[in-house]
């Protein structure tokens, strides 16, 4: 992950923390017209495929979510916005509990899943990350074939049997392991522009056909819920709308959760946007055009405005 | 505050929409004193004027084009830059009207409809949009609602003076017919277009309480 070009954009696109706090300040108390628990009331036309409810989280001493309830729409877009250290990504790791690997965090609340709370104890790990995929910021595909990257995850999960041992066993299911890498570079869009080299090292694609290559590779796993954390901010701007149209017509299909510093982007693809303030608080969560035409709160009005940041 | 530049070009376009409707607030006047004492010059002013009236209007309406596609305003910055846009719609057909009553100013014979109060009727038209504009600049949703209750009464005003012409057109059906009737018409039309100036002004006010509050109620 390279936090550095994190740091960067923020500056350069005026969202950086520290700086103008005074209108924060003085319109504190604004903010509170709707609880958390009136977002968790605010029904939206589908089902929550993911319910959280008072999640808090810290890293050692530093308290960096507090109290965040949300329910998760199935099958559409969910943005999160905010400036940067407010706690968006972190929250996002605690979809699919990837904050884990982090030693010195420690989660409180609960994140159900289909009604089931993620951190129970007994939850498989695997699976669950199998459910709930990450697509990061920089492409990070393995250095090994187009094919390989898709196969990874469904031959180590034991979904497809491939090799010398398979095939003596007349196990080897080639034919399965074609269909899928098929079907998951289309769904990612990237099927017409690789059939023709699928042998060929994966780091030769261009960015944006990396970015969606991983998107492939996560799908091939068959989850339901897909996590981006700043999918397109390492890419130009035509991967970038390449990216743009995937999510939204992945979310067809599946519940897509992205973390983007860039409001436009939140504003064209999400249908549900949560902008999330400094200390880690979620300040409102509601339909994308009415965060961006009519915010309830003072503070997310001078946040998406440029107000302050 | 981050944007200086961009808060900067926001005050510009409001500044820029109400001297816009000054000039066609001051055209409207112009075109009314001109009916009033039969000023040629005056008229002929107001006509030309008019040009001028559509040059501020596209290039404010510019203006918000390029903030649109620039700085992609969002929230009541959107809001803001969008009822302007449509304000300075109403402003210019307001320019347009006024250009209607100057082109009708000097055949206009004042004394055969004496009873009927035209310039009392404009100058509550003109103070209907001189009332939506000062809403507008200073967000003020209380003088939004103000404006579309008055335009009852400019309404009604119009009303009663129209009847008056024809009823006075009836019973003067026997002597210099074609003379009342050329009269009446150009009364009749200018009592429309003033009632057509106030609607313009409640339609800025509905635009600028659309803008303050998001509130729709005056646009349904």
């Amino acid at each position: 992950m390279t936090e550095t070009t994190t740091e960067t954009e923020e500056q350069s696109t005026g969202t950086s923390v520290g700086s103008g706090d005074t209108d924060t300040r003085t319109t504190k108390g604004e903010s509170e017209e709707r609880t958390r628990d009136e977002w968790r009331e605010y029904s939206f036309s589908e089902d929550a495929i993911l319910s959280v409810d008072d999640l808090n989280v810290y890293y050692g001493d530093d308290h960096s979510l507090k109290d965040i309830s949300m329910d998760i729409p199935e099958k559409s877009v969910t943005a999160l916005i905010g400036p940067s250290g407010c706690g968006k990504s972190t929250f996002l790791r605690c979809l699919n509990r990837m904050n884990d690997r982090i030693k010195s965090a420690r989660v409180e609340g609960t994140v159900e899943y289909n009604g089931e709370d993620v951190y129970q104890d007994g939850t498989n790990l695997v699976e669950l990350r199998k459910r709930i995929g990450m697509v990061f910021q920089a492409p990070n595909p393995f250095p090994k074939s187009i094919r390989d990257n898709i196969a990874y995850g469904p031959r180590k999960h034991g979904d497809i049997n491939r090799g010398f041992v398979a095939s003596l066993l007349g196990r080897d299911d080639k034919e399965e392991e074609d269909e899928l890498v098929e079907e998951s570079l289309r769904k990612a869009a990237l099927w017409d522009e690789v059939n023709d080299r699928l042998d060929d090292n994966a780091l030769g694609l261009s960015g944006g056909q990396q970015q969606r290559l991983c998107i492939a590779r996560c799908l091939a796993v068959n989850p339901e819920v897909i996590l981006m954390d700043e999918p397109a901010s390492a890419l130009d701007p035509v991967a970038t709308s390449k990216i743009e149209d995937l999510i939204e017509e992945l979310a067809k299909e599946y519940t897509v959760v992205v973390v983007t510093h860039n409001m436009q982007q939140a504003a064209r693809i999400s249908d549900q946007t949560a902008v999330f303030l400094t200390g880690g608080e979620l300040v409102e969560y509601d339909e994308t055009d009415k965060i961006f035409e009519n915010p309830e709160s003072q503070r997310v009005e001078d946040y998406i405005t440029g107000k302050f940041g | 505050m981050p944007r200086d530049g961009y808060r900067e070009r926001l005050e510009a376009l409001r500044r820029d929409v109400v001297s816009t409707g000054e000039v066609a607030v001051r055209r409207l006047r112009d075109a009314l004193t001109a009916l009033e004492q039969k000023d040629d010059e005056l008229a002929r002013r107001v006509i030309e004027g008019d040009a001028e009236v559509n040059a501020r209007y596209l290039g404010t309406e510019r203006d918000c084009i390029d903030l649109i596609a620039l700085q992609q305003p969002v929230a009541g910055d959107l809001r803001f830059v969008v009822a302007s846009f449509k304000i300075l719609t109403d402003l210019e057909r307001v320019g347009d009207l006024a250009t209607n009553i100057a082109d009708r100013a000097t055949e206009a014979r004042r004394d055969r409809f004496a009873e009927v109060d035209v310039q009392e009727i404009g100058a509550f038209a003109a103070s209907m949009v001189e009332d939506s504009l000062e809403a507008y600049g200073n967000e003020d949703v209380e003088a939004c609602r103000g404006v579309a209750e008055s335009d009852d009464v400019l309404d009604a005003r119009c009303e009663g003076a129209t009847r008056r012409v024809i009823r006075e057109l009836a019973d003067a059906a026997h002597e210099d017919a074609d003379g009342s009737v050329s009269d009446a018409k150009n009364l009749l039309l200018t009592v429309r277009d003033l009632e057509r100036v106030g609607d313009h002004g409640v339609n800025i006010a509905a635009r600028t309480l659309y803008m303050v509050e998001h509130e729709d109620e005056l646009l349904r």
